[in-house]
């Protein structure tokens, strides 16, 4: 197996703020890699920097073989990988066709237009003018001009962001399409599920630095082989959520705010159930909307970096 | 090639759909031609006054003199040449005859005599009018006298005034044309800030279009868009306000499109400075006011104080409108053409290198 995107030591800062400090990750020939991290993390920074938008401050990239910081190898990279940013901006007066042929007459060996337009589900769009379509639709064009390049490496910045859940899961399966015609493709969320149900390998991003890299499940079961149990706050004193910890064997407690739920982490979830019960009784405290899963990418994220991901 | 096609049809099809900024552009010819025409062609009764200067006693002269004073809206000022020339140097004539001394035996050996002409070269169109009647006129007396054509040759000689009187349309219809080139120049330096801004220069730096053609088919656009304005405001000029162009066909394209690209990269300099559309404007705007207001396309530079013709000779817009003037409806020149065009050269050339120097796609 060779790998398509190796990244050493990347650094790109902005005067005092390091956007990006020194990430290192490799990226499989064929594979789907996720960056996972909140807004402001330096995932943009990271693309934008990797195909040559922006100068680095250090560090060593190489795609698909060539360095995209030497002008000659960045001309070659440009052919051979499809690009989608995060804020699409085409000429708005064009037609869907219309771009989609134009973008298609840079690349030697282009996709099919209509064939990428109907995977990307702008068929009934493809005469309207880019100006007349809704963000969402907009995020799958800029997804359609990424993939006509026919690139054996597809970059794709959060590109589901905005979109509603059928947009997105029509989305998901373009890039597991990709996956099985063996591109390889490397995108950036903020969406756990996204990130856990796509990618082969991931890293996990926070303020321009990596906090944890492998496969989803690896990941999960090096962070977490705690299960989650949620429930909705019964209105617990602060001495009371102490003594749940002390009393009821748990590892950890999260607490989502905007929820006013609960979350206990533990591993032996039989004994956490029975005592949970046990302690609402004691306290008459009525524990009810009690949900049991196993922990996600967002618990690890949490876990790691101390805060929610979706800010 | 075809990459370029490609970029110059998206680019030309965003222009030509764009329909508020399409408007603005086609219009805009149309009305400055209309406020100026208006303003500036004069209109209804007016009387021209048309200095002689003769030998009384003469008889040839006073049928002459006679023949003049018949036209309608001709009022004939008898003088001396020096006070005469003087008055049409302020403005007070429409033109100056000169009549020689001429006695009737000697009409008839087949010699023709000279009617020195004097009128003012900033009022170009006036002139040509008034030339042709009094040429109607000189040639009625030479029927009525012999009925042998031919007799007498009109010469006209021209004087550049020293300070403004009123000058007519054919003075300003290539400052118009000037300017409208001058505007397409500087604000194609926008268009590039918008593109920028947009993020649209963003997103196709990551194909593998060489920025490059986005730039050129940028620039054949503005090209195009100069060459239509020029067509719009000499054809209005000709069929609405009678105006003759005098220049040939690749004589006024080849100016029209040097000050094009002259104005155009002096646009893309002035952006080199902008950070934003916003800022960007306000450079253009600071750099194209005192252009339009001092470079002569509206008002002869002779009349302006001399503290400021350093200025007034520094700046490009002087040259392309003086090169149209000469061009189109054949002024007196300001500057002789070669130096016209050596001007905008070398603006160009200027203006070129420090855009590329401090040129930035982000």
């Amino acid at each position: 197996m060779k790998n398509s995107l190796e990244v050493e030591g990347l650094k790109k800062y902005y005067g005092n703020l390091k956007a990006v400090d020194g990430i290192s990750f490799s990226v499989e020939d064929g594979s789907v890699f996720g960056m996972l991290g909140p807004n402001g993390a330096g995932k943009t920074t990271t693309i934008e920097t990797l195909i040559g938008l922006k100068e680095k401050d250090g560090g060593k990239v190489s795609i698909l073989g060539y360095d995209p910081f030497l002008e000659k190898d960045l001309k070659e990279i440009k052919k051979k990988i499809g690009v989608q940013l995060q804020s699409p901006s085409l000429f708005p007066r064009l037609t869907v066709k219309e771009i989609v042929n134009l973008f298609a007459s840079f690349y030697p060996d282009p996709l099919e237009n209509d064939l990428v337009i109907e995977q990307v589900g702008l068929e009934n769009k493809k005469n309207e003018r880019v100006i007349s379509l809704s963000g969402g639709q907009k995020h799958r064009l800029a997804v359609a001009l990424a993939m006509i390049s026919n690139g054996d490496l597809i970059f794709l910045d959060e590109p589901t962001t905005g979109l509603d859940p059928q947009a997105r899961r029509q989305l998901w399966d373009v890039i597991q399409g990709l996956k099985e015609k063996g591109v390889t493709v490397f995108l950036t969320t903020h969406y756990m599920e996204e990130a856990e149900k796509l990618c082969d390998n991931l890293v996990i991003i926070d303020q321009g630095e990596i906090i944890a890299k492998g496969s989803p499940k690896k990941l999960i079961n090096e962070y977490f082989e705690e299960k989650a149990v949620e429930f909705n706050d019964p209105g617990f004193s602060n001495e009371e959520i102490r003594d749940l910890k002390e009393n009821l064997d748990v590892d950890r407690i999260g607490y989502e705010e905007k929820l006013n739920r609960f979350i206990l982490y533990s591993k032996d979830i039989k004994k956490l159930m029975t005592n949970l019960i046990n302690y609402s009784k004691s306290t008459k405290k009525e524990i009810d909307d009690i949900t049991i899963r196993q922990a996600s990418l967002e618990d690890v994220f949490i876990k790691l970096t101390g805060r929610g991901i979706r800010e | 090639m075809k990459i370029f096609r490609q970029v110059f049809i998206a680019n030309l099809k965003e222009f030509l759909r764009d329909r508020s900024s399409l408007f603005w552009f086609l219009a805009f010819p149309v009305i400055f031609i209309f406020i100026f025409g208006m303003v500036y062609s004069g209109n209804g009764e007016q009387t021209f006054k048309i200095g002689v200067v003769r030998d009384a006693k003469n008889p040839f002269s006073n049928n002459i003199s006679k023949a003049l004073e018949s036209v309608p809206n001709f009022e004939v000022i008898y003088n001396e040449y020096e006070i005469e020339r003087e008055a049409l140097n302020n403005g007070e004539r429409a033109l100056v005859i000169t009549i020689p001394d001429i006695e009737y035996e000697q009409l008839n050996n087949n010699k023709s005599y000279d009617i020195k002409v004097l009128y003012d070269s900033t009022r170009q169109q006036t002139s040509q009018i008034l030339l042709s009647v009094i040429r109607q006129v000189f040639n009625e007396v030479e029927r009525n006298i012999t009925g042998s054509p031919q007799l007498f040759e009109v010469s006209t000689e021209t004087i550049q005034p020293d300070k403004i009187n009123s000058f007519d349309f054919s003075y300003i219809l290539p400052g118009i044309l000037a300017m409208a080139l001058m505007q397409l120049g500087l604000f194609g330096g926008l268009q590039i800030l918008n593109l920028r801004e947009q993020g649209i220069i963003r997103g196709l730096g990551v194909t593998p279009l060489p920025r490059i053609t986005l730039l050129g088919s940028e620039i054949l656009i503005r090209l195009i868009m100069a060459l239509v304005q020029t067509f719009i405001i000499i054809f209005i000029g000709v069929t609405v306000f009678d105006l003759r162009i005098v220049g040939g066909f690749f004589e006024v394209t080849g100016l029209v499109i040097l000050g094009a690209i002259t104005f155009i990269s002096l646009g893309y300099m002035l952006i080199s400075f902008a950070s934003s559309p916003e800022s960007g404007e306000r450079i253009i705007q600071a750099v194209q006011f005192p252009m339009l207001f001092l470079s002569g396309i509206f008002f002869p530079i002779a009349i302006m104080p001399d503290y400021i013709k350093p200025v007034v000779r520094a700046i490009p817009l002087t040259y392309l409108g003086d090169g149209l003037r000469q061009i189109m409806v054949g002024t007196t020149p300001e500057y002789s053409m070669s130096f016209n065009i050596m001007i905008l050269i070398i603006w160009f050339i200027i203006s070129l290198f420090v855009a590329i120097k401090f040129w930035k796609w982000e």
